[in-house]
């Protein structure tokens, strides 16, 4: 949505935006399918089931490096690459910060609302810089980091998806309502897509909620619902549901103020 | 690249016996944990419905199925394990500057080298504002928020001027363009019929002059009258940056100004912005001064030559390997000059470069710039109000008068008179002297009942580690006192009004007979008030009218913050404040803003107010509207205490002069 408009403001870039565009969907779906490994593996011949969750775990990388580089290009302006510095230190200190007190993700503040007053592209960079600065930081780099990375850029990218023009009419009371409510979704969400590939690994094999390769999707979705509700959903993913929504409507309005005061067009 | 910290190995432990921890639980709840071998624990199966129900909870444990579950969580915990080996040993952030200068993945490489430089900023200003925060009386994390998160996005802003200056994101040189532009030696700067516009009131109309090479020209002018947007319409961040709109014709070395933006004229002009630290892009004193070559893809051993030249030339190579953030305010300076000469400028241009530095410091700027125009035959541009500094090397002026420029010769320097003048109209504010009795001021602060003396400190000492900063100060202050406090930078000064303003001994500070110490935060500004040197972190919301019913509400006492806000601007509080009131607090002037603060401290009614530096970077106008503020302040009882640099200002309004020196108060208290 916001790329149709964006393209309408700046006719000149018009075919390398789409191309971009394209990029980032295409790149996302092939993401999502990464991510959601353990449906997957039932569409895939047997005698190749077994390298499923490997080509899951090496193509996450691949394309978190394949779409900053399509991204790169395009914020390579003096202003966009201060920002995105210097909020994604912002970011990783908030993570940080956050860390050890499980579930306050105070992050997905910032990463919503960057993503709002900038757009699609700059939330999804910001995502990918703040998991990435913060684990180098914290020392925690691992194969969960990519994932995480992704995960982060979906949920300020998406910020930056929700409808502008008519809400901006209506004033900054509904802007803040709508993005605490994408807060609710996203948080929820985000802890939906982070259990999903860990699912195998967390509870192994034997158990009645294990993944099993060869069972129905039917069964495994079930035995994933109670897994995710039992691990994250009923506990952290609601606390950070509820730390977004309460810091967006504490903070939203000053930090959206001053983030416009900088004066960089949504992208 | 290698090092070794302990702090990722011990979190991996952590980690992975939490996994190992959370298998066995999971196990144990979803049927997994039985098996042959003695039952521990007999519990019973539950078997869940619909579309769960192949999933049965709890069952038998025995000792052998809780094996099996640790055992099989194993090779995970490894992982985890041997990620945390190589985190803490593996040094990536080292990598992050190799990409930046080119490659693919320069704007992102580039992010994370700022990020990583951000992360001392941010925590120091965290540090800031959270001593702010106590000043004003105030407590939770709300507070922080807005101060913090400005002066970051300040700091990006400055971050990305400097970074456009230096041509980051140029027109690569392969497109031909940017070395398509020849450079003009010959001619600098000229500017023909041009104007200059912002969507507000502020202009400047028919300016018209040619700069030479080999000369310094200042740019002077009031505060606010538009110094820095003369200067960046020569650096193209007017035009391209700031969102100004040009007319006529301005040239830098023969090219439009108009129709190129700043980052493809980085080879020949050069800009040392106003705060340097927040323009710093590197994380090495190295990797600063080398910028602007690196980000064009000049090769690494030719940046390290011209970076030690420039070095040799301004004489700081002692500085070059050092860390960027591990610089004195006079040494940040010098870099940032440096890091504009790397490329070899034609024009140089410089503002308000004296603001920030001490005596030696200033001299020792002026004396490179000089040097620079009259050896090095570059076009020095600066802006800067205090023109004395340069009365002996500019070869120039350009006044700022109204929508006007005058172009002056070298012995007519603007404001000469004026600085004579400035020092007496401190001093000659008779409407404040005269009229305390109708003064609006004294009407919005209910005065304290007089006693004597009203302050008194008592053998105070601050130890900062082991050195002591402050050493055994006692002395007392009466009622409507204006005490001025001098000294050399480094000798205790800002420690001092730290202490006396948030005292942790016990009985070193009483005023009216109490114990500052024992005071609660809320009732503590009564008694003392601080407007620190960095003022701007007292601001913690998004309008002025917002701030002061903040500091109405957390003060108890009658006075209306609007109200001391205008009284100590001398206005009433009619339409001229409302649209004062209506802004942002960051959008007013350096002057107005300092009024500010000091309305917020003055509204809690203190019986002594503290003004850390109070005409720092201020015009001669400012500086008379903090001084007759200050008096003001002390015509309805309140007294007030100032350290300064500033000679002149103490003679204006001071009534009793002290003097530190090496952490002790020199004894004798001067009768000014």
């Amino acid at each position: 949505m916001t790329t149709a408009r964006g393209r309408a403001v700046r006719p000149i870039s018009l075919s390398a935006n789409r191309w971009t565009s394209l990029i980032l969907g295409a790149g996302s779906l092939l993401a999502a399918a990464a991510f959601g490994w353990p449906f997957v593996v039932s569409a895939v011949p047997a005698d190749a089931q077994a390298a499923v969750p490997w080509v899951a775990f090496a193509l996450v990388p691949a394309l978190v490096v394949a779409l900053a580089l399509t991204l790169d290009r395009e914020m390579y302006t003096a202003k966009t690459v201060a920002l995105l510095g210097v909020l994604g230190a912002i970011g990783a200190a908030v993570r940080i910060a956050g860390t050890g007190v499980g579930g306050v993700e105070a992050v997905f503040v910032l990463l919503i609302l960057a993503g709002r007053a900038y757009g699609a592209r700059f939330g999804f960079l910001l995502g990918l810089l703040t998991i990435a600065v913060s684990s180098l930081l914290w020392g925690g780099f691992g194969p969960w980091t990519p994932f995480q990375m992704f995960a982060c850029a979906w949920v300020g990218a998406g910020a930056g998806l929700l409808p502008r023009s008519r809400v901006s009419r209506l004033g900054q009371r509904l802007e803040i309502t709508l993005l605490a409510a994408y807060g609710v979704v996203a948080s929820y969400l985000f802890g939906l897509v982070m259990n999903l590939w860990f699912w195998p690994f967390a509870v192994g094999g034997g158990t009645d909620i294990s993944y099993t390769a060869d069972a129905a999707p039917g069964q495994n979705l079930a035995s994933f619902a109670l897994y995710s509700l039992v691990t994250s959903t009923l506990t952290w993913d609601t606390v950070r549901a509820i730390t977004t929504v309460v810091g967006i409507v504490l903070v939203g309005p000053a930090v959206l103020a001053a983030l416009r005061r900088a004066k960089l067009s949504p992208r | 690249m290698f090092r070794l910290r302990p702090g990722p190995l011990r979190a991996a432990v952590l980690l992975a016996v939490g996994f190992v921890l959370l298998r066995v639980v999971y196990r144990a709840a979803f049927g997994g944990v039985g098996g042959p071998g003695p039952v521990l624990l007999d519990l019973p199966l539950l078997r869940l419905g619909g579309p769960f129900s192949h999933v049965t909870l709890l069952g038998p444990i025995t000792l052998q199925g809780l094996g099996n579950a640790a055992l099989s969580a194993l090779p995970v915990a490894a992982v985890i394990l041997f990620f945390g080996a190589l985190n803490a040993v593996v040094d990536v952030s080292r990598l992050f500057g190799r990409g930046a200068g080119r490659g693919p993945l320069r704007a992102i490489s580039r992010a994370l080298v700022i990020a990583w430089a951000t992360f001392p900023a941010l925590l120091d200003s965290v540090r800031r504002v959270r001593i702010a925060r106590r000043l004003r009386g105030e407590r939770g994390v709300a507070a922080l928020l807005v101060p913090v998160f400005e002066q970051t996005i300040e700091r990006a802003l400055a971050l990305a001027a400097s970074m456009e200056t230096r041509g980051l994101a140029a027109d690569s040189s392969a497109d031909g363009s940017a070395d398509a532009l020849t450079a003009d030696c010959a001619r600098p700067a000229t500017m023909t019929d041009a104007s200059l516009a912002f969507a507000g009131s502020w202009h400047l109309d028919h300016l018209a002059f040619a700069l030479a090479p080999g000369t310094l020209t200042v740019i002077a002018g009031p505060t606010g009258s538009g110094k820095t947007s003369l200067l960046h319409s020569l650096s193209g961040l007017f035009q391209h940056f700031f969102d100004g709109t040009q007319g006529g014709v301005i040239e830098v070395a023969g090219v439009d100004r108009a129709r190129t933006p700043p980052r493809n004229t980085a080879a020949f002009v050069g800009l040392v912005s106003q705060n340097v630290r927040l323009g710093f892009a590197a994380e090495t004193v190295h990797d600063e001064i080398g910028f602007a070559l690196a980000v064009r893809g000049v090769a690494p051993v030719i940046v390290h030559a011209r970076v030690l030249e420039v070095a040799a030339r301004l004489q700081i190579t002692a500085l070059v390997p050092r860390p960027i953030n591990a610089l004195s305010a006079g040494e940040a300076t010098l870099v940032a000059i440096a890091s504009a000469l790397v490329a070899r400028p034609i024009l140089l241009l410089v503002d308000e470069p004296l603001a920030d530095l001490d005596e030696a410091a200033r001299l020792r700027v002026c004396a490179v710039l000089a040097d620079l125009a009259h050896e090095a035959q570059v076009c020095v541009v600066v802006a800067e109000h205090n023109t004395a500094e340069f009365a002996a090397t500019a070869d120039a002026w350009l006044e700022i008068q109204g929508t006007r420029v005058q172009v002056r010769g070298a012995g007519d320097r603007p404001g000469a008179r004026a600085d004579a003048r400035a020092d007496d109209s401190v001093r000659a504010d008779d409407s404040v002297r005269a009229d305390d009795s109708v003064s609006p001021l004294a009407r919005a602060i209910p005065v304290a009942a007089p006693g004597e003396p009203r302050v008194s400190i008592r053998h105070l000492t601050v130890t900062h580690g082991t050195t002591r900063v402050v050493d055994d100060v006692s002395f007392s202050i009466g009622p409507g006192q204006i005490v001025a406090l001098r000294g050399p930078n480094g000798a205790g000064k800002s420690s001092l009004l730290h202490a006396i303003a948030l005292p942790s001994a016990p009985d070193s500070v009483i005023i009216n007979g109490t114990n500052v110490s024992a005071l609660k935060r809320s009732t503590r500004r009564q008694a003392v008030a601080l407007v620190p040197e960095n003022f701007d972190d007292l601001l913690f919301s998004i309008s002025v009218s917002e701030e002061c019913r903040r500091s109405d509400r957390s003060t108890r006492a009658s006075a209306s913050t609007a109200e001391v806000f205008a009284a100590l601007l001398g206005r009433s509080a009619g339409a001229p404040l409302t649209a004062l009131l209506g802004q942002h607090p960051r959008d007013l002037s350096a002057g107005e803003r300092l009024c500010l603060v000091i309305a917020i401290q003055l509204a809690a009614c203190p019986a002594l107010l503290l003004v850390d530096e109070p005409t720092r970077g201020l015009d001669p106008q400012a500086r008379a509207l903090v001084g007759s503020a200050l008096l003001r302040a002390s015509r309805s009882g309140t007294a007030v205490m100032f350290a300064t640099h500033d000679q002149a200002f103490v003679d204006g309004i001071a009534t009793t002069t002290m003097l530190m020196r090496a952490a002790r108060l020199v004894p004798e208290l001067v009768p000014s």
